[in-house]
């Protein structure tokens, strides 16, 4: 495979900035409906409609933020994608406040 | 060689990023569509060499806009990558049983996909 010149790379991460920054509402967005399900699980206030916002944001995260370089970000929104996916959440709430909380940490210091 | 894409994905985000890998490492000229119905319409006038098409999609979902591609004989021929945040194997069967190219997962390296797309499509 080709290597990427140099000039190319550093263009690339610069639009990338750019694009960061431009998106990062969405992205802020989708990590407090993430929060707020979390929030909701753990006072067994989950309605059907919050989780699947929060499978749906999960799964939007999770596409997305490995292309911006976060990549363990892309894992944390898979699991918590796994954990909203089901009908009730199966795993431990602390879990995935644990992962949310991660999350967000993650996208704060992207920022 | 100059190439002509087609990007049909409802994120704006992933589609400006895709764009951008394209335009910039590859030097391809892009087209983008939000929509499956918007993808058709593009594809059918622009002709491009390939499409990268999204999955998940309201309205008009990624496997749908494949089979109405396919459908028209004008956009029929056109090889259709899919795109997708869905990593579990029997959702990748799925779509590869579709008669895709290729099923690329999201997120992908913005300074890989091109060279990744060309390795599939047999342009390199």
């Amino acid at each position: 495979m080709a290597t990427t010149p140099p000039a190319v790379s550093s263009s690339i991460s610069e639009a990338l900035a750019r694009l960061w920054v431009k998106f990062l509402p969405e992205i802020d967005a989708r990590t407090a409906v993430l929060e707020a399900a979390t929030q909701a699980l753990m006072g067994g206030s989950l309605s059907q409609e919050q989780r699947e916002a929060a499978h749906q944001a999960a799964h939007k995260l999770a596409g997305v933020l490995g292309t911006f370089g976060l990549h363990r970000g892309t894992d944390l929104a898979r699991q918590a994608e796994v954990e909203f996916a089901g009908e009730v959440p199966t795993g431990a709430a602390g879990d995935l406040a644990a992962w949310v909380a991660e999350l967000r940490q993650l996208i704060e210091t992207r920022k | 060689m100059s190439r002509r894409i087609l990007i049909i994905d409802d994120e704006d985000d992933i589609r400006q990023v895709a764009a951008l890998s394209l335009e910039t490492v590859a030097g391809w000229d892009v087209i983008v569509a939000s929509s499956g119905a918007q993808g058709l319409l593009r594809a059918a006038e622009h002709q491009p060499d390939a499409i990268l098409l999204d999955v998940m999609m309201p309205g008009m979902d990624g496997p749908t806009t494949f089979r109405e591609l396919r459908k028209n004989p004008v956009t029929a021929k056109i090889p259709v990558l899919l795109l997708t945040a869905k990593v579990q194997g029997p959702d990748q069967r799925r779509f590869a049983d579709l008669g895709v190219e290729a099923v690329l997962l999201k997120p992908f390296d913005p300074l890989t996909l091109s060279s990744q797309m060309e390795k599939i499509l047999g342009w390199a």
